[in-house]
Parts: structure tokens; C-alpha cells; sequence
């Protein structure tokens, strides 16, 4: 018997994502489609949630040498969509160097619609050789909140860059409109590369100089206004390199009991925790967009500062509600 | 129908190879009777790469943009080296520092270089592209102004200079186009994508294929002024630098190992001229 059924048009690691504007200004999802090894997962909506809260996770808890994960996400006009995942995203090791285990996002932001993806680092183990593409195009008036960082490995098991390759790409484009192709606005693109050249610098792990986490933040448009702003104004008051304190130590005994600002007392405390942590950041602006790298020594420090500043700024949660940024608390 | 036409198709093929195989023979003859083999013949052979395939004004470009004289300005961007130095006390090693550099400039930079130089008519686009990629706020700022300083030593001097040659007076109108398409961007500066930021890289890539250099050629002289300028940023960073005029080059055995013999003592004049903010 023939099946009355159409083909289906699902394949391994495909997913596909909608996000619609309901009345009341209530984001939902439309679409939502996903096969192994790709796992998508929502809570169920409440009538007061900010944006559609989506977990981005894999079978297994982690990508197998030479999975494939394609992620197709359209947020259609004035929508709101957050993407979170439940932990580090594993990569397993690869038999073999040309194993190469993928994951594409493609990424279509509409006119005045927003998306927030502040993920959980991606894990990459020994032996593992992984690649990321995340493409994403927006239209006018879209924003858009990108996280993307990876680690060292398995740090309690001793590993420090241990993998064979990993390599993440992440691009910004502007929607092609009325016969005008897109421009590209940002590529961001990452090549480690665990064994280098010769000589003693050839290994990764000497290349990076203890860090243990390295990351990007992407911000662009309308909503991220304010928190691009923030990062910059911090950025432009950090002490600059090679700065010394000239303060005798009764001189800053006494300004240390001065009445400071809450934001001062913050900020004071967030400068130490940089200096203990080795956490060492920039920002800089690129053609509209503001990018935000840093590296930590430890996994645990960069989450507290890159938490530390979206709280403090406060706009992410505004705008996406308080579980758009569980993966940074 | 099918094997008239494949028949006109094949003849048509042959005609072609035919009339290549004229031209290189009357090529091959025009070289044998051009007195630069004679002089190349005669001399020892040189350490330079493909100089074989050297025309005589292609030299004289390569020495000049090989020339650590060349207007670029290139000295006032450390490419990170300032920072390394700051964050890897006391481990800081030029040696290790050069090699990460070069590595990086090779695979983030050199491709736009040899791209432009492969495709010259696509200089606009590169440049775009470059622009896209390049998130260092101080690397943009030394990229934009190297590049500005290459088309201007391009257009005042070089331009007059290059010998007619019609595969390269595309190129040379291409080039044309895009300083207008800058001049035009300067004065109409409006929103945050610019209609052109002329890099150094494509520009480098685009002039030196107009010029005549080969492509390895090209990539040599490309990579290796980024080493000058890596090695000119440290003797302007070493101790004996920072410490003023009358600084001792060799004062600290232990420390930095980019003290280079006597360099420090040679450049104290000029302090910390040019240096990034």
C-alpha cells in the first residue's frame, strides 16, 4: 500500500525554529521541528513572558565525532526569542582528523525582531575537531545578542586544549531588500588549531597563554543599544595598560572608607574580581556592530563577569525576561 | 545536428591551440632576442625568488615597496605587541611573539593580499569584506591609514611610472574607480557601512599585480614588512627605550629577550613617537 503521506522532509541533526508575534505582544513559536542528535525543547508559554524561551540541546549531552547539526531559526517581525542550553555543549573526540563534527545556525532576524542567544560554552574534548557556522541576517530594526565561547576541555581530567581543531565562524548580514543584495556587516571567524608549525609554541595550550575559556559578544541593533553603550563606557574606564597607583597606603585606607556609589562599589568589586580571575576583555565598534571579547583562567570567572555585566546593565532581562540569561548566572 | 555541432565545436579548438602555439613561438623568439637574458645570463644567480621571470621594472617596484623606507607609516601600531608585553610579564618572549603574529597576520590578512592580486577587479569587494573582519579597533585604524598612504604613493608617483600593458590597464582603471569611490565615501560620509575603507591588504595585493610582482613575490614583501614593523615596535618597546635617551640596550640578561645588539642605542632619538593609544 502506498503511504498517503508526503516524503518526509526531516534528516538527522535538522532542526527548524519559528517565532511568531501573537496579539498582546506575546512571542510564540510557529514552527518547531528538530531530529537526532538536535534537540529543541520550550517550556510551555505563560502570558507575561517577554520573549519565547527555546533550549538548544543535543541527545546524549553532547555532539558525537562527525555529528552534523543544521538549525534553521526565522524570527518573524517584532518577535522576541531566547536560546538557552543546559550545560556545556560536549564534543566528543573524532577517530580521525578529517572526522569533522558541524554545526550551522541560519539565522533570519525580521523587521524589529530580536533575538538573545547567551549559551553555555562549547566544551570541545581531546581529540575532538569541530566547526561552527552561525550565519544571521537582519532586517531593519532587528537585534540581535550572540554568545559564543568555547573552552579548554575536560579541565578536571587535565586536559587544555587538547583538541584537534576547532574553528567558529560568525557572521552579520543585512537583509537584501528591493533588488539590493545583503551586505555583510561583521565576520567574526576563529581558527584554533591544536598542533601548529614546530618548536615548543606549536601546541595550542602555550599558544593561549592560561587562558581556559575564551569568548565573543556580538550586539547589534535598536535593543542592545543601551547595553553596547555600557560595555563601551566600561571598556573606556578600564585602567589603562601599564597604569600604577601613586596613592601611598594611607591615602587609599582613606579612600577606600569614602562613601561610594552602589555603581562605583560594583565596579570596584568587578576590577578585582578581573585581576583575580586574569580576566582580560576589549570592545570595539564595527561598522554598527560592538564586539566583546574575553578569556579567563577559569570557566567559572568568565561566567560571573559576563553575568555580572548584563545584570548590572539590566537591559537582556528587560527585553528577554530573567531565563534568557540562566546560561550566565 | 549534435555531431555538427560538436565537429565545429573540436575545430575550433584545434584553430585555438594552433594559433596559441604561433604566439608562443613568437614570444619564445622575442625573448631570445632581448638583451636582459644576455645580462641575466651572464650574472650569478640571485637568492631572491623567481628572478628568472623578473622584467626590469618589476625589480625596481619590489625594492621599492620592500623598502623599510616606504611611506606607510607602519611604525604606529604595535599589532598587539604592546599588549602581549603588558599581560605576559615576566614571560614575554619576542621570538615566541613574532611567530604568533606572523602566523595570524598569514591566515587573517596575506589571504585578502594574494586575492586581490589574483582578482584586482574585485579590489572594492575585498576591501568591503577586509573592513567586515577586521574587529581590533586600533588594527583598523593602522589597516585604513597604511592603505590610504599605499593609494596616494600609488596615484603620485607609481601610476606615472608603470609600463603600458593592456591585461594590467584593467586593473589600473579598476584602482582609478575605487579612489574615486573613496573620495566619494570621505564626502558623503553618512551611516556606518562605508562605501570604501581601502586596507592595506587588498590595496598591497591589487598595486603589486599592477606593478609586476609575482604572486610569491608579493606575499614575501608583504609579510615580511609586517616583521619589520613587529621588530621595529620592539625596539621602540624595549626597556632602554622606555627608560629615555641613554638607556642600556643589554641592562637586563634575564628579562624580554627582544633587545636586539645596539638597536636601542641607534633609535633613542625618537622615544615613543607614533605609538598607539
Amino acid at each position: 500500500m502506498i503511504s498517503p503521506f508526503p516524503p518526509s522532509s526531516s534528516r538527522p541533526g535538522n532542526g527548524s525554529l519559528t517565532a511568531h508575534l501573537l496579539p498582546h505582544s506575546i512571542s510564540a513559536l510557529s514552527k518547531i521541528t528538530f531530529q537526532y542528535p538536535l534537540k529543541l525543547i520550550s517550556p510551555s508559554p505563560s502570558a507575561n513572558q517577554k520573549s519565547v524561551l527555546v533550549f538548544l540541546l543535543t541527545y546524549g549531552g553532547g555532539l558525537v565525532g562527525g555529528d552534523q547539526v543544521l538549525l534553521n531559526i526565522d524570527v518573524k517581525p517584532k518577535a522576541r526569542l531566547s536560546i538557552v542550553t543546559q550545560g556545556h555543549t560536549k564534543v566528543f573526540k573524532s577517530t580521525s582528523r578529517d572526522i569533522v563534527t558541524r554545526q550551522r545556525l541560519d539565522v533570519s532576524i525580521e523587521m524589529g525582531a530580536a533575538l538573545c542567544l547567551l549559551p553555555d560554552p562549547v566544551q570541545p574534548f581531546e581529540g575532538s575537531v569541530y566547526e561552527q557556522l552561525q550565519k544571521f541576517t537582519l532586517a531593519g530594526g532587528a537585534s540581535i545578542c550572540l554568545l559564543d565561547w568555547v573552552s579548554a576541555g575536560r579541565t578536571a581530567r587535565g586536559e587544555n586544549w587538547d583538541f584537534h581543531a576547532w574553528s567558529g565562524r560568525n557572521e552579520l548580514w543585512t537583509a537584501s531588500a528591493k533588488g539590493e543584495a545583503g551586505r555583510m556587516l561583521l565576520r567574526d571567524n576563529i581558527f584554533l588549531d591544536g598542533n601548529l608549525g614546530s618548536g615548543k609554541e606549536r601546541l595550542l595550550k602555550h599558544r593561549m597563554q592560561n587562558m581556559s575559556i575564551y569568548g565573543t559578544l556580538i550586539l547589534n541593533g535598536p535593543l542592545m543599544e543601551s547595553l553596547a553603550a555600557f560595555f563601551m563606557s566600561e571598556f573606556s574606564g578600564l585602567p589603562r595598560i601599564g597604569a600604577r597607583d601613586f596613592r601611598s597606603q594611607a591615602n587609599v585606607d582613606i579612600d577606600s572608607e569614602m562613601k561610594i556609589s552602589r555603581q562605583e562599589s560594583w565596579r570596584r568589586d568587578r576590577l578585582q574580581l578581573e585581576k583575580d580571575d586574569g580576566l582580560l576583555w576589549s570592545a570595539a565598534k564595527v561598522r554598527g556592530c560592538t564586539v566583546i571579547k574575553f578569556g579567563s583562567r577559569t570557566v567559572e570567572g568568565a561566567r560571573v563577569w559576563i553575568g555580572s555585566m548584563l545584570k548590572e546593565e539590566g537591559s537582556i532581562s528587560e527585553h528577554f525576561g530573567e531565563e534568557a540569561t540562566m546560561c550566565v548566572r | 545536428m549534435n555531431n555538427e555541432a560538436d565537429c565545429s565545436q573540436s575545430q575550433a579548438i584545434e584553430n585555438e591551440i594552433a594559433d596559441l602555439e604561433q604566439r608562443l613561438r613568437a614570444a619564445k623568439a622575442r625573448l631570445r632576442h632581448t638583451p636582459s637574458e644576455a645580462v641575466a645570463a651572464s650574472t650569478p644567480p640571485s637568492k631572491l625568488p623567481h628572478h628568472d621571470t623578473l622584467q626590469p621594472t618589476a625589480t625596481h617596484f619590489l625594492f621599492l615597496l620592500s623598502d623599510s623606507a616606504l611611506p606607510l607609516g607602519s611604525f604606529a601600531f604595535s599589532s598587539g605587541l604592546e599588549s602581549y608585553l603588558a599581560h605576559s610579564r615576566p614571560n614575554s618572549s619576542f621570538p615566541a611573539f613574532l611567530t604568533y603574529s606572523l602566523s595570524s597576520y598569514a591566515s587573517t590578512t596575506l589571504p585578502f593580499v594574494l586575492a586581490a592580486h589574483r582578482n584586482p577587479e574585485k579590489l572594492a569587494e575585498l576591501d568591503d569584506t577586509l573592513d567586515a573582519s577586521i574587529i581590533c579597533t586600533v588594527g583598523r585604524r593602522a589597516s585604513v591609514a597604511q592603505g590610504r598612504a599605499l593609494l596616494s604613493i600609488w596615484e603620485r608617483s607609481f601610476s606615472g611610472a608603470v609600463p603600458g600593458s593592456p591585461e594590467r590597464s584593467e586593473a589600473i582603471r579598476q584602482l582609478k574607480e575605487f579612489a574615486l569611490l573613496l573620495r566619494n565615501a570621505a564626502s558623503t560620509a553618512s551611516g556606518e557601512l562605508p562605501a570604501a575603507s581601502a586596507h592595506l591588504g587588498p590595496l598591497f595585493g591589487a598595486i603589486a599585480f599592477i606593478v609586476g610582482l609575482e604572486r610569491q613575490e608579493t606575499a614575501y614583501v608583504f609579510m615580511l614588512s609586517h616583521v619589520k614593523a613587529l621588530l621595529s615596535a620592539a625596539v621602540r618597546a624595549s626597556p632602554g627605550e622606555r627608560g629615555g635617551a641613554g638607556g642600556h640596550p643589554g641592562r637586563d640578561p634575564e628579562g624580554v629577550g627582544y633587545e636586539g645588539g645596539g638597536c636601542g642605542a641607534e633609535c633613542s632619538g625618537d622615544g615613543l613617537v607614533g605609538w598607539e593609544t
